[in-house]
């Protein structure tokens, strides 16, 4: 993928968030974070620290703009901090091509397994920084786990939709 | 130094993981009030229990110094008892005396212990734990065995602020015991163990050492309370002396005190208040 076609996606993405999903109110037990895929996406040969940087700017853009300054920053600093580790240990490398939009996905199992587990690990950092106490811990993994389970799904609709399209 | 290096190339993405989640955790305590609120609540809880840990090691480790006051408080108290037996079979012996006393006394005494004090401003309060509920009331006169306290100025139900004479808003009728003539003892604000007596006439003879006590007539101190002694006379202004008092009260010692509750104040102040309409 390209620097520009990658930054049109980061803009859209951030559109989407900030226009449209972040005011759905679908009980406080659902919050969709779409905008995190722009992590998932960005190219694989970027330096570690590179990554990190981004996901923190992200992150705090996010505050900015939904006032809840820090909470955003440290989840996406966590999920961009275990990227790399992620993309090791859940594929290999030609699967690693595939996300730098060389490749058709050819898995996608794999592409499900990443997404998943990356948005969960956000989800449960965003849900314990916004209540900020280990108690009540089953009704905040009830948000962690809907919300995940929201997001990634309105993700893999954006990717099929808006990514894969383009692939082909 | 060079290894340091090394390590710091080798895991600076850890370490910069490391510093932007530790920034965001500041932001997130910093600028979200209930987030802080809660955070400071966890602190407070966990200082607060390294602290009384602390306090209990150290309450250990003096009980020996602890005990020893003790013992010194105790042969304190014992040869009081003896003294006062004295005292009382003297009193007993007299007849006369007995006749006075059987009368109701015009000063009740009730004894008290300083829980808070500060001596480092102009205006010191000390804070006693008798109150309202202990029968004290605003502008009884506090002493201790040394000399005059002071004066209470506000009462809640357990507890009692005075007014020290080592207050520059407390003025106090005093006297020279020798020969009677009497000003108003008020501090200057700097030296804790010195006041300074105004008003008293330029002829007056007051030499180094005079003893200074409590005139009586404000209805707060009984007569004869020892305030302190002459510490220098000055001559400065035209027809007033400035004596500087030092105080018998050393006011970093004090521990205990009692307050002097003035029964027929009530009766003086009407009678004087009548007079006036």
């Amino acid at each position: 993928m390209s620097n520009l076609k990658f930054f049109l996606h980061l803009v859209m993405l951030l559109l989407l968030q900030l226009t449209i999903l972040d005011n759905i109110q679908l009980h406080s037990y659902v919050y969709i974070n779409i905008y995190i895929l722009a992590i998932y996406i960005l190219p694989y040969r970027l330096r570690n620290a590179t990554i990190l940087f981004f996901g923190f700017f992200l992150g705090f853009f996010l505050d900015l703009a939904n006032h809840t300054m820090g909470i955003h920053a440290a989840a996406t600093t966590l999920i961009a901090y275990i990227r790399p580790r992620l993309l090791m240990l859940t594929s290999n490398r030609e699967q690693i091509d595939d996300i730098q939009g060389k490749q058709r996905i050819s898995d996608f199992g794999w592409f499900f397994k990443y997404i998943l587990i990356s948005t969960f690990i956000f989800n449960v950092v965003l849900m314990l920084g916004e209540v900020f106490t280990f108690h009540d811990f089953f009704i905040t993994l009830l948000r962690i786990v809907c919300s995940t389970l929201a997001s990634t799904f309105i993700i893999l609709l954006y990717y099929f939709i808006a990514l894969k399209k383009k692939q082909n | 130094m060079k290894e340091i290096i090394k390590l710091i190339l080798k895991y600076h993405f850890t370490i910069i993981f490391i510093l932007l989640e530790a920034l965001s955790f500041s932001l997130i305590v910093l600028h979200n009030n209930y987030q802080r609120t809660v955070f400071s609540g966890y602190t407070t809880s966990f200082f607060s229990t390294i602290s009384a840990v602390v306090t209990e090691i150290d309450d250990y480790l003096y009980l020996k110094v602890a005990n020893e006051k003790l013992v010194a408080e105790n042969t304190n108290l014992r040869n009081q008892i003896e003294k006062l037996k004295v005292i009382c079979e003297l009193a007993q012996a007299d007849t006369l005396w007995k006749k006075i006393d059987s009368t109701d006394a015009a000063y009740v005494f009730k004894t008290a212990d300083i829980v808070n004090a500060g001596f480092n401003k102009t205006k010191n309060y000390i804070t006693i734990d008798k109150g309202s509920d202990d029968g004290i009331q605003p502008e009884m006169a506090v002493c201790s065995s040394e000399g005059v306290i002071g004066v209470v100025e506000r009462v809640s139900k357990h507890y009692a602020k005075v007014l020290p004479l080592i207050n520059t808003n407390l003025r106090v009728s005093a006297k020279i015991q020798k020969n009677g003539y009497y000003g108003s003892l008020q501090w200057d604000g700097n030296d804790y163990r010195y006041s300074y007596l105004n008003d008293i006439p330029f002829h007056v003879n007051a030499m180094v050492g005079d003893t200074i006590v409590t005139s009586g007539f404000s209805t707060i101190f009984p007569e004869g309370r020892l305030i302190g002694f002459v510490e220098s006379v000055n001559k400065e202004t035209a027809n007033f002396l400035s004596i500087k008092v030092k105080l018998a009260t050393d006011f970093k010692r004090i521990l205990d005190v009692y307050v002097i509750a003035h029964t027929k104040r009530q009766e003086q102040r009407q009678l004087e208040n009548e007079s006036y309409e």
